[in-house]
């Protein structure tokens, strides 16, 4: 016993000296090199329009990017699980594919289809479409990359939950719809919830497939990890690491609300049973 | 309500589910469909739901045509072999889901839907637990919780899918008497799926015994039981032994031991003898088939006790009554006195 307490002790020390070093060390260091020339510094880089602009466009790209997920991977959790159909395990595998891709080939992949001298390009062109070194490039690559979070939370969830609370519903006379509301998405609510703060920190911090398509045209499409960058080759270390703790700040709120969520889950998990 | 089903098949794939089936179940009658897993009793009921649908063959409720009806529109009340109750609902919301979820003209008012829960909060024995929530519930009363949200619609058929099955066996048999009170009450037609032979022989008017998607027997519990159809339904209703015998000039025997049964008419040569474990007596050695007692045990009022044959590798089992003196080895002389005779090689 006492031999015992004494290993596991050891073993938490290693434990979180090992967190402590890799994690917290660098995530402390980034606050640190942020307000190194003192709060006022601080402040006034996060003020400047391109840092505004950047964070304008964040917030934008995730704003649009969270919610089409959201829609498409309830859809496909909801035709994977639910029903029947030729092609499935197609439909499962390309749902990984964005994770299993490098980020900066996924963006080369959009250059080829929409960049001037792309696939589509001529044809966007004479549409005055702009993609790639566009917003609306920006968009789609983050689209791309984040789109299996929220599917990949719910299919093991509702394949596990089966059909038999909505055929419960249906034979009581509901309606498709009316059984989605009452019964599906209750019942995966948390599980949702978690895919889209996964989801939103992704969209947030993508920097590969973003850095690609987007030309890194201040005060039009960059991002804040791609204006990270550029400040800190700028050498404008204050700047970059300022916003740097923006980003890190979303994490640490992902983090929390992560596991508040988690709480609140496995509550739910123990009392279904 | 009356249902029938006229030349139903369901194939997944290339497994036959069900193979061309007719059934048809009487106004306020309880069926029960009975059989082994994958006999295609619980596609059955599914398709009577409109949970599945046929590929070939009709579906009619009280004689019209409802074959192509969805579940929604069928009006039928289903209960779930896991109670597929809302866990996010109350009990009470469970129950009103159906009557909530109606369209505005025909949906009952708030008043009415309460009044309507609390009555069948009532009738399932569950007055005062309709703001618990289904995991605060045990498994007897989630069950009874699914069949008041079932109830709810005022279906007039009632499809239960082993209902008892996730229960243990004190609490299904009490709910199986009290299922049985609440059918005869609500003037339902109920059909339930059960691989318990026990469950179905009780609860059930008729008996529908299934296996690898078509029906053996139909008929009454008693029947199925004293006058089972084939050798499949005598061996799956009920404990059975197995003896191979001949049949000559329209007498039975076993080896050189005749048996007290009078064989089917037309019936000669080899065929196999089934017979209950209780429908067998203790005989003078030369009257009766010698066999080896093998093992004892206990039972209600009567003890069971295994005999091996000679050259027969099945062992019997019979009941004798607990006065009776036996010990394991010895050699005692036995003879069925009721039994059925089916054909040596199941037709195929």
């Amino acid at each position: 016993m006492r031999r015992q307490s004494r290993w596991s002790f050891g073993l938490l020390v290693i434990g979180f000296a090992y967190l402590g070093l890799f994690l917290l060390v660098p995530l402390v260091a980034v606050f640190g090199e942020a307000l190194s020339a003192g709060v006022a510094a601080y402040v006034d880089s996060i003020r400047d329009p391109d840092v505004w602009s950047a964070i304008r466009l964040t917030l934008l790209v995730a704003a649009i990017a969270v919610p089409l997920n959201l829609v498409f991977g309830v859809a496909a959790a909801w035709a994977i699980t639910k029903f029947e159909f030729p092609g499935k395990s197609i439909l499962v595998t390309l749902i990984d594919l964005p994770f299993s891709v490098s980020p900066v080939v996924s963006g080369l992949a959009f250059v080829l289809l929409f960049g001037a001298q792309g696939w589509f390009g001529e044809w966007l062109q004479a549409h005055d479409i702009e993609i790639i070194f566009a917003v609306l490039g920006i968009v789609l690559a983050t689209v791309f990359i984040t789109f299996p979070f929220i599917a990949r939370e719910l299919i093991p969830l509702m394949a596990e939950q089966g059909r038999a609370d909505e055929e419960a519903a249906l034979s009581l006379g509901a309606n498709g719809w009316q059984t989605f509301w009452h019964v599906t998405l209750p019942n995966i609510r948390w599980g949702l919830l978690y895919g889209v703060l996964l989801c939103n920190a992704r969209a947030m911090g993508e920097f590969g497939a973003v850095s690609v398509v987007s030309g890194h045209i201040r005060g039009k499409t960059n991002t804040m990890p791609l204006h990270v960058e550029i400040l800190y080759n700028e050498y404008n270390f204050v700047g970059a690491y300022a916003v740097a703790s923006l980003l890190a700040l979303l994490a640490l709120v992902t983090l929390v609300l992560k596991s508040v969520l988690e709480w609140r889950y496995g509550l739910d998990g123990r009392t279904s049973h | 309500m009356s249902i029938s089903l006229r030349r139903v098949t369901k194939t997944y794939g290339d497994y036959p589910a069900i193979l061309d089936i007719s059934l048809e179940a009487e106004p306020r009658e309880f069926l029960a469909l009975l059989g082994p897993s994958g006999s295609g009793k619980t596609t059955l009921l599914r398709i009577m739901a409109g949970l599945e649908f046929a590929e070939r063959g009709m579906v009619c409720f009280d004689g019209a045509d409802i074959t192509a009806l969805s579940v929604a529109e069928r009006g039928v009340g289903f209960v779930f072999q896991h109670y597929a109750l809302f866990k996010h609902m109350s009990v009470a919301d469970n129950i009103a889901f159906g009557l909530s979820v109606r369209r505005r003209g025909t949906r009952p008012s708030r008043a009415a839907i309460a009044a309507k829960v609390a009555e069948l909060l009532d009738l399932v024995q569950l007055s005062g637990l309709g703001k618990r929530y289904p995991a605060q519930l045990s498994g007897g009363q989630r069950q009874r919780v699914a069949l008041a949200r079932a109830l709810a619609v005022e279906p007039r058929l009632l499809l239960l899918d082993e209902p008892f099955g996730a229960l243990d066996a004190k609490v299904r048999k009490e709910l199986r008497r009290w299922l049985r009170e609440l059918h005869g009450r609500m003037g339902l037609t109920s059909i339930f799926v059960t691989h318990d032979q026990d469950e179905a022989l009780e609860l059930a008017d008729r008996v529908v015994v299934m296996s690898s998607g078509r029906i053996e027997q139909i008929a009454p519990p008693r029947e199925i039981y004293e006058t089972p159809a084939n050798a499949f339904v005598f061996d799956f209703v009920g404990e059975s032994n197995r003896l191979p015998v001949r049949i000559e000039n329209g007498e039975v025997r076993f080896r050189d031991i005749r048996i007290p049964v009078s064989p089917p008419v037309g019936m000669m040569g080899t065929a196999l003898l089934y017979f209950r474990p209780h429908d067998v007596n203790i005989v003078p050695a030369d009257e009766g088939i010698s066999a080896v007692v093998s093992g004892i045990r206990p039972r209600n009022g009567h003890r069971r006790v295994e005999f091996r044959v000679e050259g027969i590798e099945r062992i019997l089992e019979i009941d004798i009554e607990r006065e009776m003196q036996v010990e394991t080895g010895q050699v005692i002389a036995i003879r069925p006195e009721r039994a059925s005779i089916f054909p040596a090689a199941p037709p195929a």
